[in-house]
């Protein structure tokens, strides 16, 4: 967006108005019988439980010091179960309903852009659970007359219980999104609320220990602070990575949709890995790396999986955004549409999370942690370029009559197979021991994760090289052949008089 | 042109839904979208609308296509699906309402578009009523509000007549004659072929994803039936040997009694039929009524299809 726009849009703040999937959103809320039936019950529920305490505190011989936090930590509970459960849920539901095919809701055939068909959605669950959180406010308050709770971690404990009702949000719009069968989301949806539920005993842990030690009296050290900004960046950034992939998913078939999410990718890693820097050069500790190499490996290969299976025909609107030349045009070759200019990009992520990581022995002394890494890494990396460009090159030489979005699954069996059926047919055959199962390991990147000895490790890392730099050369042709297609398209010839 | 359908294809797993259609309307024109069920109508429709997107082919809405500008594309176009809107917990205002905010109507032209839209679709009166209470009738003049509530160029309608009263059709009929005077370019599907006839000026007739037929009504009738019946009575009993003076006149086939009318084919223009009725008067026959019964879609329909599905 370029300033000018945005100054636009600035300088026109008069005419803002609501998201106006807010707004029809918040309506039906209001009228529906679910949302007002769960919070009537809501608020039921609090109301007994206080009465509850109350009464039962009449009858305990001695005053107890701490009521204010029990009844405080009973009225966590409830909202946990109300806010991380119902909301998700709500949304979710209402968004996948939304998205099955022949339903008349036009709405994703409407102007509106995904992007603000996928904020709408995320506030009207905010809005959504500040409802719950401003229903459950006097309860709380009242919690507060009496002993054993203080403002600053009543407050910290809210504020982290919204952000994580809100990441909830976004993981249930995320999996509306994604373009499965009615049976497969409903199966989504119960895993979905079953890891909530898993999710509120250690919550209402977390909140206990900090109402038992207090907020207000870790503020003032610096662990706290670098805690909550790592917190804060991580669950950002994974809230950002879940948006960019619903906008993905909902966007035309034609639209740039590697765009924003290989750009965002791109950033996160590098915000995170700064981060993660931060923490080695803090605590003087390597390992204190290995966080954010490992969630950018595993997000990295995930990615590897979706670039592989794009299209190698841009479309003409892709094409027409394709600037002239230069270095502007080796950039929208990485981060547009396109299989090739993926692996581009997926290489420089993957082996620069290596480099960095590696590059953490030479200032520091190397741990065994960084050191195992150093071999087990690269071998991984490598193994999963093999299989992504093996199954590139069956689909774009012999299977080219499936679509290309088959590749990453191909890719995945292809692996599978490989860990898998080695082992059953030694066990058909009789001969299933470890040395016959070791003697086929090459090729599983499963058991580089396994307990192997170090030769064992140096042997995968060889032969997965040895591989990439075959399957490279194999698939040279078709990546020289991507990038000569990568061009603007040519003009439109001249309309006759 | 304001709709170009060119060479549209889509395939689900290995049935294909539309085989390689291509047709074109104009604006201020109503198309006609006929065929047997199952032969691609809602697949096809949905695609011009931008709800689906073809496998391969395209459609270009005031030169935007769908797929390649299926943002600019769908700004155009207005679609009112087979299916109605039941939403339980939204009034036919509020839904209206968000239609226009969801197209970038905002403040005081969004109050006027959606207030305009109530009166001409005539839901007015029932604007907080909730649409799950709404009869089908209501609930159809609602889709239509939704789908002009931005005032689109193109309309796409799929059996909106579908289910509804004779009066409830005859008012929507007068409702699209009125949006095609506004020079709408309209592509209407119905299994309601005389109320085609009515308001159509031309036709696509598609069966298993295939066009049979398309062009202007006058065009498909002149070829898919190129012979005319012609219908004559008599007062007095001579129909016996006016079918044997029929049957000996050349470009004449099938003379039959029909109730107490002769009909005949005639493979010939209008002079022809002249000629005939000259000839029957000067032998004497007391003719009180000639007239050409002309093919209508329903006939032409009945020719051109097999009905068959994918």
């Amino acid at each position: 967006m370029s300033l000018a726009v945005l100054k636009g849009r600035f300088d026109n703040w008069r005419q803002w108005e609501l998201n106006p999937i807010v707004i029809k959103e918040l309506r039906q809320a209001v009228r529906s019988w679910t949302v007002t039936g769960v919070l009537l019950l809501f608020l039921t529920l609090l109301f007994f439980t206080s009465l509850f305490f109350l009464v039962a505190h009449l009858y305990v011989s001695g005053r107890d010091a701490g009521l204010g936090a029990s009844m405080f930590s009973a009225f966590l509970m409830m909202l946990a179960a109300a806010s991380v459960c119902f909301v998700p849920l709500h949304v979710g539901i209402r968004m996948g309903m939304e998205r099955q095919q022949g339903n008349p809701d036009l709405l994703y055939a409407s102007t509106l852009t995904p992007g603000s068909i996928i904020r709408g959605k995320f506030i009207c669950g905010a809005y959504m659970a500040l409802l719950f959180f401003s229903a459950c406010m006097p309860f709380m308050a009242f919690t507060n007359l009496l002993r054993g709770v203080d403002l600053p971690t009543v407050f910290g404990i809210l504020g982290f219980l919204f952000a994580v009702v809100c990441m909830a949000n976004m993981v249930a719009i995320f999996m509306a999104c994604l373009p499965a069968s009615r049976p497969f989301k409903f199966l989504l949806a119960m895993y979905g609320m079953g890891q909530m539920l898993f999710l509120i005993g250690p919550l209402v842990y977390m909140s206990q220990e900090l109402l038992r030690s207090g907020l207000g009296s870790m503020m003032f050290g610096r662990g706290f602070w670098a805690w909550l900004s790592t917190s804060l960046t991580m669950s950002l950034a994974f809230t950002g990575l879940l948006y960019f992939l619903s906008v993905a998913l909902i966007s035309p078939l034609s639209a740039n949709r590697a765009l924003p999410l290989r750009v965002y990718i791109t950033v996160a890693w590098i915000v995170t890995g700064l981060l993660g820097l931060g923490w080695v050069l803090g605590s003087g500790n390597p390992d204190r790396i290995l966080p954010w190499t490992w969630v950018s490996v595993a997000v990295m290969i995930v990615a590897l999986l979706a670039t592989v299976s794009n299209s190698d025909q841009l479309s003409l609107r892709v094409q027409r955004a394709i600037p002239p030349g230069g270095f502007r045009r080796v950039l929208a070759f990485v981060f547009f549409n396109g299989a090739a200019g993926g692996l581009v990009w997926a290489s420089v992520i993957l082996w620069g999370t290596y480099l960095v990581m590696a590059a953490q022995i030479i200032p520091h002394k190397g741990t065994f942690l960084i050191e195992r890494n150093t071999v087990l890494l690269p071998t991984l990396i490598a193994y999963a370029f093999d299989y992504a460009l093996l199954a590139l090159f069956i689909q774009r030489r012999f299977l080219s009559r499936l679509p290309s979005k088959t590749t990453g699954l191909l890719t995945i069996l292809l692996a599978g197979a490989w860990a898998l059926l080695p082992t059953i047919i030694l066990f058909f055959l009789n001969k299933l021991s470890w040395t016959t199962i070791s003697s086929v390991q090459l090729g599983n990147p499963f058991s580089v994760l396994g307990p192997i000895d170090t030769v064992q490790q140096l042997h995968h890392l060889f032969f997965s090289l040895a591989w990439l730099v075959v399957m490279t050369l194999l698939n040279a042709k078709w990546f020289v052949r991507q990038i000569a297609n990568f061009r603007p398209p040519p003009p439109a010839p001249p309309i006759l008089p | 042109m304001k709709v170009q359908v060119k060479n549209l294809r889509k395939l689900f797993g290995r049935t294909v839904a539309v085989d390689g259609i291509s047709f074109s309307f104009d604006s201020g024109q109503v198309f006609g979208f006929v065929g047997p069920n199952g032969a691609g109508k809602t697949t096809t429709m949905r695609i011009i609308a931008t709800i689906d997107e073809p496998t391969s082919g395209d459609v270009w809405l005031n030169g935007f296509s769908i797929c390649e500008d299926p943002e600019q594309a769908r700004r155009v176009v207005g679609y009112v699906p087979d299916s109605l809107p039941a939403p339980a917990d939204i009034t036919v205002h509020e839904y209206l309402d968000f239609y226009a905010r969801a197209y970038g109507l905002r403040g005081a032209k969004r109050t006027q578009a959606v207030a305009a839209i109530e009166d001409f679709t005539n839901v007015a009166g029932i604007r907080d009523k909730l649409l799950n209470v709404l009869s089908k009738g209501m609930k159809q003049r609602v889709s239509l509000g939704r789908a002009l509530v931005y005032d689109p160029d193109v309309l796409v309608l799929d059996e909106p007549a579908a289910g509804l009263d004779p009066r409830a059709r005859i008012e929507l009929r007068e409702l699209l004659i009125l949006l095609a005077a506004q020079k709408k370019a309209i592509l209407i599907s119905s299994h309601i072929l005389t109320d085609l006839t009515e308001i159509c000026n031309g036709v696509v007739i598609i069966e298993r994803g295939k066009i049979l037929e398309t062009g202007t009504i006058d065009d498909v009738l002149k070829k898919s039936a190129p012979r005319r019946t012609v219908a004559v009575r008599l007062l007095d009993a001579q129909k016996a040997l006016l079918l044997k003076e029929l049957l000996q006149t050349p470009f004449v086939t099938n003379a039959r009694e029909v109730g107490n009318e002769v009909h005949f084919e005639l493979a010939g223009d209008e002079s022809a039929a002249s000629q005939i009725l000259g000839n029957l008067i000067a032998k004497g026959y007391k003719i009180i009524e000639f007239h050409q019964t002309k093919a209508n879609l329903e006939d032409i329909f009945m020719n051109v299809t097999k009905g068959g599905v994918q």
